[in-house]
């Protein structure tokens, strides 16, 4: 048994199956007596380049502990899956259990894309707290020779 | 003698102790990769042997799964 990490991307037309995917995903991985640490849907986000004419994709993100078997089982499936753009497995050290740095950012713009209908009356002050979150992105190290 | 005075580089991964880097850790590996997509050596970045090998490895996973670009010529 050993620690895997499965990230993988769905085409966004097929993002209902995802469901169903990891239904089966993790019934086969459990089978064997494996386990999962961590799941992850990381929901439909913007591509940093198109794939196949695609800008969009469903993410995935799984940590689980399983045989060999299991794991060769799901590439297979991943390979022959055409709703699966990409996938990536890693063999890990430990079970990850803590939250990923993108699903954090992604709960927190959920939050605020969900906050801000209620705030509408008072635009003022959206626009202030809204500003600085996002200028505070940029790279800090990089320009010195 | 430099007539400017330079800022000391130092390894940011060194300074928090960082064990692995993560290539999810979006924010962290765009402050090291350069406006055109590419890797910054750490020559530049002042960044340890030991955390350049995990970034590069890093921002090579994000990039395949399309959560960094490869270059600013993407169409």
């Amino acid at each position: 048994m050993r620690h895997y990490e499965i990230i993988f991307m769905v085409h966004p037309d097929q993002s209902e199956q995802v469901g169903g995917m990891v239904e089966r995903y993790t019934q086969s991985i459990e089978k064997d007596g494996g386990k999962i640490h961590r799941f992850e849907d990381w929901g439909r986000r913007q591509l940093a380049y198109p794939i196949n004419k695609i800008h969009k994709a469903h993410y995935i993100l799984m940590n689980v502990e399983s045989t060999q078997d299991a794991i060769d089982e799901l590439t297979t499936n991943f390979r022959f899956n055409d709703a699966v753009i990409r996938n990536m497995v890693i063999r890990m050290d430990d079970a990850v259990t803590a939250e990923s740095p993108i699903m954090k950012a992604e709960k927190e713009s959920r939050e605020r894309r969900s906050s801000r209908p209620e705030r509408r009356d008072e635009p003022a002050e959206t626009t202030e707290t809204a500003a600085p979150e996002t200028t505070a992105a940029a790279p800090e190290a990089s320009g010195e020779e | 003698m430099a007539r400017f005075f330079r800022r000391r580089k130092f390894c940011r991964f060194t300074a928090e102790g960082v064990d692995q880097i993560d290539y999810k850790d979006l924010d962290t590996l765009k402050a090291y990769v350069s406006e055109t997509g590419k890797i910054v050596p750490s020559r530049i970045t002042g960044t340890k042997a030991k955390y350049q090998r995990q970034l590069s490895s890093c921002i090579k996973r994000a990039r395949f799964l399309a959560l960094l670009p490869y270059t600013d010529q993407h169409k």
